[in-house]
């Protein structure tokens, strides 16, 4: 018979639930309101049919629009082109973004991870050269992770670094690199030394220009008929020195750091929002059947939206939130990945054709499974919580 | 403190002898005094009225803890009694406080001469409590719900016994021409259906503490429970499940959590975001509570189905609580509704906002 509390005078110890509930400044709600004017105006003609794109939508007039605002990277050092703004102003920025639909896809990864991975490990060097034309929204950046035989098994990776005397030489493959066919450089985690018993030794960071000769990127087509991702291959890829990023070797344990912040973010239960609104546009508040079903989503999204600040709380205090996001992105991707069905429960049929509502389905409906796949699939994120609770 | 001294009496005066006897049928009389001596029937009310004036946020630790311990007494109810009679100026009488809330009261008439008649159908708690809250159009009523006090002069209340899953009293309270012993206007007049919120977001409070024994029961039956060879939470499935059953407990704290931060008291009396962050709150713990007494169950595998187990102590409380003060498809559709006159336009600014301008 198990006893009947198990930790009666402590407070319940599961890390993963340590997220606490987070209030934002006033000086936070009227930026709110600041952004909300900017995208009225420069949203003002953005159609429906590509609002539903949500942060895979990209458009670099209007990330340089941003830059000008002092809207990305508003967080950094001055010296690096930021604002030295606050964590949770930069929160309230990006959720008002991708509530909103904006094309922020251009920019985001490079704003989201690699900024900050260049600032952390080459401060003085690549950053100083780089960083500042991210903040102004003109460079932009993919992840070169993923190969054909390794995807959430990232200690498997094949392509490989030899150090020479001009600089590194990169061979092997890539795949499903998001972007790659408009980015300006790519993070890549490669093989510098041999495949040993610790499994994730051996891997280092490079920041690859994508205009270096023997590179070659190849779309591959996703089932919404779209070019997102790519094949990218690397044919003896010669790469200066001081593009090595961090210590070799470390690679993997500064993607691990990486990571919690790709997980944290709104945008892992919001990109399916423009879904919602046009639902929420086409019901009937007469039709119970409706009401209960959108409610139901109103409660999951207000309570995602406080979970997901409260992740944004716990790195504004300096905190790891790392099993936190990784619960969140689990929840969230759950969420975005429930409208298309809710939708099609609600308005399977009846939607009219040419309307916006039916658009924002078939769209929607081919976009999800990519939720709990990209940043981690479902499996991996669990596992990761599971451990948490000292299971494995 | 009130997190400690709550935790401390709960911990030393609840476990399952107290619980099967209660089951049985026997009042645990002495543990519902140490809570009446330790002050917290009063948390929730104001120092005028001997209270404490805690905030919802403050109170939200004895809240789980019922839930957590599965401490079977309207404490609840008496709590929120409490507030609502110390907030509207009236005495609070001794005794355990039922609540009439406004669906229950809506079976209630009120003649010219100011007497009440008519059927509360399911009132939480009503055999063992002195007293009962209504809630009615006017604003509050209290009524003397004691049988063997009933006067042939002042009406009769009559009582039909009933339980729900976790066996706890909700019961049939019959009126016929009954005066109310005390009655003022709403005293949180922005709010409307103030004994649902209050008991909906009590209920959510109690569902999550009992969300997260039930986690805690079902991680270490994981690691104890040996089969071909090895403790089942070495099995992927298993890790899986439980991994879910934390994100849906960690929703259901966050969003109890945030009604309680938006809910008013005697101190915090802004309520804008108050009725929005209940009904999220009783709507996404209803759902977490379905879904992790199921996997809970399933975790636990037939041991957990037996009554001497203590896992069914929690989950049959969880299916019980979720219905209690408007079930989650109630409140999922007032916030439905709500958005849907809001549209795509109001939306996103209800969801920062924490206020939906359509809810009532």
């Amino acid at each position: 018979m198990a006893s009947w509390a198990l930790n009666a005078f402590e407070e319940f110890q599961i890390e993963a639930l340590s997220i606490a509930p987070c209030s934002l400044s006033p000086e936070c709600e009227s930026l709110r309101l600041e952004v909300r004017g900017f995208l009225a105006e420069a949203l003002l003609n953005y159609p429906s049919a590509k609002r539903v794109r949500n942060w895979s939508g990209s458009d670099p007039e209007f990330s340089r629009k941003l830059g000008a605002q002092g809207w990305i990277g508003m967080t950094w050092p001055k010296r690096y082109g930021g604002q030295e703004r606050s964590l949770l102003e930069r929160y309230v920025v990006m959720e008002e973004m991708l509530a909103a639909g904006a094309p922020v896809g251009a920019h985001w990864v490079a704003e989201r991870q690699s900024a900050l991975l260049l600032m952390r490990l080459s401060p003085e060097l690549l950053a100083p050269r780089i960083v500042p034309s991210i903040a102004r929204g003109e460079t932009y950046f993919c992840i070169g992770m993923s190969e054909p035989d390794s995807g959430s098994d990232l200690a498997s990776i094949r392509t490989r670094a030899v150090n020479t005397d001009k600089g590194w030489v990169i061979n092997g493959r890539k795949v499903w690199t998001s972007r790659a066919h408009s980015s300006h450089y790519m993070i890549a985690l490669v093989r510098t030394g041999a495949q040993s018993e610790q499994r994730h030794a051996g891997m280092s960071q490079f920041l690859v220009d994508m205009k270096t000769p023997g590179l070659i990127v190849r779309p591959i087509r996703n089932q919404l008929g779209e070019h997102d991702f790519n094949e990218v291959t690397f044919d003896d890829v010669l790469v200066p020195h001081e593009h090595l990023i961090g210590v070799e070797g470390d690679g993997w344990n500064q993607v691990s750091g990486e990571l919690a912040f790709e997980r944290s973010g709104p945008e892992r239960y919001l990109s399916s929002s423009q879904l919602l609104l046009e639902m929420l546009d086409s019901a009937d508040t007469k039709d119970s059947r409706q009401a209960v079903q959108l409610g139901r989503v109103v409660a999951s999204y207000a309570t995602l939206r406080q979970m997901s600040l409260g992740v944004s709380g716990m790195l504004s205090r300096g905190e790891n939130p790392a099993l936190a996001a990784a619960l969140v992105k689990d929840q969230g991707a759950l969420v975005e990945q429930a409208m298309p069905d809710i939708a099609h429960d609600l308005f399977g049929g009846v939607a009219p054709p040419d309307s916006d509502l039916a658009w924002a389905m078939s769209y929607t409906a081919r976009a999800v499974p990519s939720f709990s796949l990209r940043g981690g699939t479902r499996e991996i994120l669990r596992g990761m919580i599971a451990k948490g609770l000292g299971l494995r | 403190m009130i997190e400690e001294s709550a935790a401390r009496l709960f911990a030393g005066n609840v476990d399952k002898a107290v619980l099967e006897k209660f089951e049985a049928g026997v009042w645990p009389h002495k543990l519902w005094s140490l809570l009446v001596e330790n002050g917290l029937t009063l948390a929730l009310a104001a120092e005028g009225s001997g209270g404490i004036a805690a905030s919802w946020s403050e109170a939200y630790p004895i809240l789980r803890g019922l839930g957590y311990w599965q401490v079977p007494l309207p404490l609840a109810e008496t709590m929120v009694a409490s507030l609502m009679l110390s907030r509207a100026g009236l005495a609070i009488p001794e005794g355990a406080i039922a609540l009439i809330d406004e669906i229950q009261a809506a079976g209630l008439k009120r003649a010219d001469d100011g007497t009440w008649s008519g059927k509360a159908r399911s009132v939480p708690w009503a055999r063992y409590c002195r007293w009962a809250l209504a809630s009615v159009p006017e604003g509050l009523v209290l009524f003397d719900i004691a049988l063997e006090d009933r006067a042939v002069g002042t009406g009769v209340v009559s009582l039909v016994q009933r339980t729900n899953p976790g066996l706890e009293p909700v019961d049939e309270l019959g009126f016929a021409n009954v005066k109310g012993v005390a009655q003022s206007t709403h005293p949180f007049p922005k709010m409307a259906n103030p004994l649902l919120s209050f008991g909906a977001l009590c209920r959510s409070a109690m569902m999550v503490g009992a969300m997260e024994w039930l986690l805690e029961q079902s991680v270490q039956y994981a690691k104890d429970r040996v089969q071909f060879g090895k403790p089942i939470g070495r099995n992927q499935a298993i890790q899986q499940s439980l991994a879910f059953m934390t994100g849906e407990v960690a929703a259901a704290r966050m969003a109890a959590m945030v009604a309680c931060a938006d809910a008013p008291g005697i101190q915090n009396q802004d309520c804008d975001s108050a009725l929005f962050s209940i009904a999220v709150a009783k709507v996404r713990v209803g759902e977490a509570a379905t879904r992790s007494a199921s996997i809970a169950h399933q975790v636990h595998g037939a041991i957990g189905f037996t009554y001497e187990h203590a896992l069914n102590f929690a989950t049959r409380r969880l299916w019980a609580w979720r219905e209690a003060y408007g079930a989650d498809a109630w409140w999922a559709q007032k916030l439905g509704e709500a958005a849907i006159q809001g549209g795509a336009q109001g939306f996103w600014p209800g969801i920062t906002d924490r206020h939906f301008a359509h809810l009532s």
